[in-house]
């Protein structure tokens, strides 16, 4: 491995946020940031390189001032696309990012084309599923961050309600990045202590419904989406890569049979190292959990046939 | 008016050395004390671990005590003092030994650092949890045993080896006596929030379970002379930085029991939320038939090993 260096796809917020987050850590050597704006990813660029005088490893940021500066990473980030704006369909969203994961993609694949690719754009999964379809490299390279995120909100909902345990509570997010989400407090702990121990059932379906409107609420009061907890989940699961310490965490990743399904993104704990996703672990439902689900695949499924009806993947 | 924190580390063999080390690498406290029978010893390390600090840039300055009132103003109180366990020497053969030892620094403390929160890890520890307690006369809360944090580190660790992934994110949680006696809960048990039944078979957990119960002395004969310290050490900072830091979090310490799972007067290992003034809380679980079968064993040999001190009419001395 030279460099250990990453490329992120996307200046916004996450992108940088991310970009930050490895920096202050010092988890590679080299931070990539690339933009279609590329005075925005300049100007980040050199902010972030000069707080680097005082992190753990000198990491050396730089902005892309063209896609052939990509070239080389061990990963590579995409935080690229757009937000839903007032008069936009959900189809019309659907349709623009994944012409962007398009050209993302091309570029990567030629610059980079042994790189673990790390997907966070919107609709998560949907998008996830383009890349693979769009390189049709081996599944395992090809990542959706969601559950990283989900379960980081999940666990400070819990710690909003025990009020203690703050760092120690393991929660798990599985299922899609959106409305269906299945936040799993029955098998979630504080310290080890289970959740089902501490609070009520009542207090539970408190924090499932709080997870699940985790993002909205923040877009509430700034008007525009989360960044800090995304970006810190970016950089935990490239930690993860690049460390090759083959951690556990719900990723969104195209099943081949698991869970019964195949051909279809969704968020379901897996063991990720150096070669990307190491193992899918396959929880064990009740039926409860089984058709929730179910109702999570079908909304994804139901995003990638928007596609495949406008004709995306046979162009 | 906030001060740095200073933290009494009292035995100065391998495990408190540790102790100080980590807290110095950490720069988790102002002062470390390293106070034992030695002086010359805890002078020799006391010098060496300043000097690290200032090799890994933390502010941390480790001193020697000369005399027990050096530990005076210290936050925490870590006793490691006491024999170690020799290759077949059981727990019990040390009570007596540790028993006297613990009780001339918990003298100590009692008179120079009133105030402090002691973390007691001297063996057999429930029982020096209880020693320490009675002779301090300390309020409950600020009296704690490290041990469940150490078994639930050895089982997180076994597991691992089992699956080989997830290294770190493993939470295990023990209850119980230290050692033989303690109460694994694997039902409880999970890898970033995946429970172990999910991707372990039952053998392989109970194997898991009989490979942490003899973990210490697994250690032990391996090293020939002498117990484990480096997990133990890292540990009981863990304990350490929770109080320092009013962290609020879950870990399983040695408390004395006023009444929660039915148990009275008795040190045992028990979900405990650790902040800045110690056992801040005890969680109680509901334990299966099962479990509370095998807590109340842990607790009856404690209660046994206390019996086997007051016979010798060791806590009217």
């Amino acid at each position: 491995m030279v460099g250990r260096k990453v490329g992120i796809v996307g200046a916004g917020f996450v992108g940088a946020t991310a970009a930050y987050s490895l920096t202050m850590h010092g988890t590679c050597h080299e931070v990539v940031l690339y933009d279609i704006a590329s005075d925005l990813a300049m100007g980040k660029a050199i902010d972030i390189g000069q707080s680097t005088s005082y992190s753990p490893q000198g990491t050396i940021v730089t902005a892309a001032t063209d896609a052939s500066d990509l070239k080389d990473c061990d990963v590579v980030v995409i935080t690229a696309g757009v937000p839903r704006k007032g008069d936009m369909t959900r189809e019309d969203l659907l349709m623009i990012n994944a012409k962007i994961m398009k050209d993302v993609v091309t570029n990567v694949m030629k610059y980079s084309p042994n790189a673990i690719i790390l997907c966070v754009s919107n609709p998560l999964d949907v998008m996830t599923y383009v890349i693979h379809k769009m390189t049709g490299w081996d599944r395992r390279r090809i990542i959706g961050m969601a559950g990283a995120l989900d379960s980081a909100r999940m666990a400070y909902q819990i710690h909003k309600k025990v009020g203690y345990g703050s760092g120690q509570i393991k929660a798990i997010v599985i299922g899609d990045h959106g409305q269906n989400m299945i936040p799993l407090p029955e098998i979630s702990t504080v310290g080890g202590v289970p959740l089902t121990q501490i609070i009520s059932k009542d207090e539970m379906q408190e924090i499932i419904a709080k997870t699940k409107e985790g993002g909205a609420e923040i877009v509430k009061h700034l008007g525009t989406s989360a960044y800090y907890a995304p970006g810190r989940s970016v950089a935990v699961m490239v930690e993860a890569i690049l460390d090759d310490s083959r951690i556990v965490i719900a990723s969104s990743v195209l099943l081949d049979g698991e869970y019964g399904y195949k051909d279809v993104t969704v968020g379901v704990p897996i063991v990720l190292g150096a070669k990307g996703i190491e193992k899918i672990i396959e929880l064990e439902f009740d039926d409860e959990t089984q058709k929730k689900f179910d109702t999570s695949v079908a909304s994804i499924t139901e995003g990638i046939d928007v596609l495949k009806e406008n004709n995306f993947f046979s162009e | 008016m906030p001060k740095g924190k200073k933290v009494t580390v009292i035995g100065t063999g391998n495990f408190g050395s540790t102790v100080a080390f980590i807290l110095a690498m950490n720069g988790t406290c102002h002062n470390v004390i390293l106070r034992g029978r030695n002086i010359d010893m805890a002078r020799g390390k006391a010098l060496d671990m300043s000097q690290a600090a200032n090799a890994a840039r933390q502010h941390t300055v480790v001193r020697a005590a000369t005399e027990a009132k050096d530990i005076a103003g210290s936050d925490v109180v870590v006793i490691t003092a006491g024999a170690a366990r020799s290759p077949g020497m059981s727990r019990d053969d040390l009570l007596i030994k540790n028993a006297n030892i613990v009780r001339d620094y918990a003298k100590e403390i009692k008179e120079f650092a009133p105030e402090a929160v002691v973390v007691v890890v001297s063996n057999p520890l429930d029982v020096m949890t209880h020693v320490v307690l009675q002779e301090t006369g300390f309020p409950r809360e600020r009296v704690l045993g490290m041990a469940g944090i150490l078994d639930s580190a050895r089982m997180a660790h076994f597991i691992f080896e089992k699956l080989n992934y997830g290294a770190g994110q493993i939470r295990a949680t023990v209850m119980g006596g230290h050692g033989d006696t303690m109460v694994p809960l694997p039902k409880f048990t999970t890898v970033a929030g995946v429970p172990i039944q999910d991707v372990l078979s039952q053998d392989e957990i109970d194997e898991i379970i009989e490979k942490t119960k003899n973990g210490g002395a697994q250690i032990v004969n391996l090293l020939g002379d002498g117990s484990a310290y480096y997990a133990p050490a890292k540990s009981t900072v863990v304990m350490v930085d929770a109080i320092l830091k009013d962290m609020n979090q879950i870990h399983s310490c040695a408390v004395s029991l006023d009444g929660e799972y039915g148990y009275s007067n008795v040190v045992s290992g028990v979900p405990t939320m650790i902040g800045a003034n110690g056992a801040e809380k005890i969680i109680e679980m509901t334990l299966s038939e099962s479990q509370a079968k095998r807590f109340s064993k842990s607790v009856a040999s404690v209660k046994d090993m206390v019996t086997t001190l007051e016979d010798l009419n060791f806590f009217d001395k």
